[in-house]
């Protein structure tokens, strides 16, 4: 499963604060199981938040988003996240993110654009995030071009399997 | 043109054999990749997912991967039991030559026990805290386990290289560690990502004594501020650390005079009080002044931020004479096996035992929730990596983060103390 780039995103926000760590995102040493998972991700900060994300809603946060120990966010993805955009990410769970091809952008300053539940659209191309509520936007960084080239192929272990072909045929 | 510390390491493994300089991306040749218990179901599921059938297919140099099972040894469940034979097999079937298999211990300590890493290298390990290797001037860093089935068939990797920290530390010496309280304060003062994607290069009138316990300390910690590599000059110290460690030949490397850096701080040791994170973020931190009298139910020393000869030797020098106070559970986990018996050898287990602490096997688990959990409404104040919501299992227990003189104080007195208050000749 790849991160469509080229796709504009729109949903409803879950809005949450500075410094949301992996451990509340991926309680795997309470919850082993995927199923477990999604019925407590996040809910240290929103005990509320496994039971009412819907597909296609996008979760929007402060700067440092998934700090803490290397666990990658699959369980957004598979709670119906469609995209995370946060004012910055911390290097390990943006690397896990980029490695398994899951949807996440940085915008400085979207948390000043948007509230909970508001209504946001992303779009990847023209580099702009837009609340339909108000209409303000906020410029989104881009990745490399090699960074991009991960997220289309779903992930690097896809994109070794590829170079790994390549190199043998 | 001058360089950081990351800028040379990333222009030396540079497969483009270019200078790298901050914000570039770069593909680089990995000299070590330290590979813990992802080394199982993790990595063959991966290979499934991405079109292996029949998992990993090679791994690029058996000689450069350091395969350790170090959060669950001794196996704490069947499950996980189930898993390190996985790991066994895999091992074999790759030919992977260094594999610490019956040995409990935390990977990176016994990284650094066996000399598996030097300076000027840059290894890679799939836990966040493979960064602590900054404190022999390696390049360690934390990759993800996506990131590392990628290093275990090519030995390269991307990085984006970083900008760089100065972080001078000046100050007397001391007869305690202080490795902690200097990581917190600077959490608390700076935010806990102030060195963000960066490369932080410690320096300073403080660091030539600092031992290396107490500068694994602060390069583990580099990641709980948001650090991609942790340095620490190459000095008398870390060469002596390495000497009949490793016979490998190793370069160390040093930032040019006029290196450019995104940011210098200065802090002043002798001027900080001691400190604490309170629940439950790294950095939301105080001095322990603001919460004495906070009663606690446990105390911990152990991970591979303070498991180590220093942290432990400081707790049983100050415990001697005196009692673990009743009802609190006071844990040590030494670090690694090679740590456990250089403590037992020096008599300090025997005089924490006596004054009532409990000793535990050495590994992570210390530091997560699979030894020692908490109960609703308990309080923890622990010497050891994290302080999040739910980390040693309630999430609704408390827990306080603090270097071991300020633990071992809280254990004694059986509530949060300025260890000055407990212990004479600080």
């Amino acid at each position: 499963m790849g991160f469509d780039l080229t796709r504009v995103v729109r949903g409803r926000v879950w809005k949450f604060g500075d410094s949301v760590e992996s451990d509340a995102i991926n309680p795997y040493y309470q919850y082993p199981t995927m199923d477990e998972l999604k019925q407590h991700t996040m809910e240290a900060y929103r005990p509320e938040f496994p039971q009412q994300v819907k597909p296609g809603d996008i979760l929007v946060a402060g700067r440092n988003f998934g700090c803490g120990s290397s666990r990658p966010g699959l369980v957004l993805r598979e709670v119906g996240i469609a995209l995370i955009i946060a004012e910055s990410v911390s290097r390990l769970f943006l690397r896990n993110s980029i490695s398994r091809a899951i949807p996440i952008l940085m915008a400085p300053g979207i948390t000043s654009i948007v509230e909970d539940g508001d209504e946001l659209e992303v779009d990847y191309p023209q580099a702009i995030a837009r609340s339909i509520a108000t209409g303000k936007t906020i410029t989104l960084r881009k990745f490399p071009p090699l960074i991009e080239q991960i997220f289309a192929c779903g992930g690097l272990p896809e994109f070794a399997r590829q170079r790994y072909l390549a190199e043998t045929r | 043109m001058s360089q950081t510390i990351a800028e040379k390491l990333l222009t030396r493994n540079n497969l483009a054999q270019a200078p790298a300089h901050a914000g570039d991306i770069v593909e680089a040749r990995i000299d070590g990749a330290m590979c813990h218990y992802h080394a199982s179901e993790p990595m063959r599921d991966l290979a499934l997912q991405a079109g292996f059938k029949d998992g990993l297919p090679r791994v690029w140099d058996p000689d450069k991967i350091f395969v350790l099972v170090d959060h669950h040894q001794p196996a704490l469940s069947q499950k996980l039991a189930d898993e390190n034979a996985v790991i066994r097999e895999e091992v074999n079937r790759l030919g992977i030559r260094c594999f610490h298999d019956a040995e409990p211990g935390i990977s990176h300590q016994m990284m650094a026990d066996y000399g598996l890493m030097r300076p000027g290298e840059l290894v890679v390990g799939n836990d966040s805290h493979t960064i602590s290797y900054g404190a022999l001037n390696s390049g360690g860093t934390g990759i993800t386990r996506a990131d590392m089935f990628y290093v275990l068939l090519f030995g390269e990797l991307w990085f984006q290289v970083p900008h760089s920290i100065k972080v001078v530390l000046n100050g007397r010496q001391r007869n305690y560690p202080i490795a902690k309280d200097i990581i917190l304060y600077l959490a608390g003062e700076y935010g806990d990502d102030f060195a963000g994607n960066m490369s932080i290069e410690y320096s300073g009138s403080l660091v030539p004594g600092l031992s290396i316990d107490s500068r694994m300390c602060l390069s583990a910690h580099g990641v709980e501020v948001g650090a991609k590599f942790a340095f620490f000059p190459c000095d008398e110290k870390t060469r002596a650390f390495l000497n009949g460690r490793t016979d490998k030949p190793y370069e160390a490397l040093a930032a040019d005079a006029d290196a450019s850096y995104e940011k210098t701080i200065v802090l002043d040791v002798d001027e900080m009080p001691f400190v604490v994170a309170k629940p439950h973020q790294f950095g939301n931190v105080g001095p322990v002044d603001d919460v004495t009298g906070t009663r606690i139910n446990q105390a911990q020393i152990g991970s591979c931020a303070n498991g180590r000869f220093e942290d432990i030797e400081i707790a049983a020098r100050m415990i001697k004479g005196r009692k673990v106070a009743k009802g609190v559970r006071f844990i040590i986990s030494p670090a690694s096996q090679m740590v456990y018996l250089q403590c037992l050898k020096a008599g300090l287990i025997e005089q924490l035992v006596e004054a009532g602490a409990q000793v535990v096997t050495p590994g992570c688990g210390v530091c997560q929730p699979r030894v020692g959990f908490l109960s609703d409404g308990e309080v923890c104040i622990t010497a050891t990596t994290r302080n999040f919501k739910g980390r040693k299992g309630s999430m609704k227990a408390d827990i306080y983060l603090g270097g071991p003189l300020t633990v071992t104080a809280a254990a004694v007195a059986g509530e949060i103390v300025n260890p000055k208050q407990v212990f004479d000749g600080l």
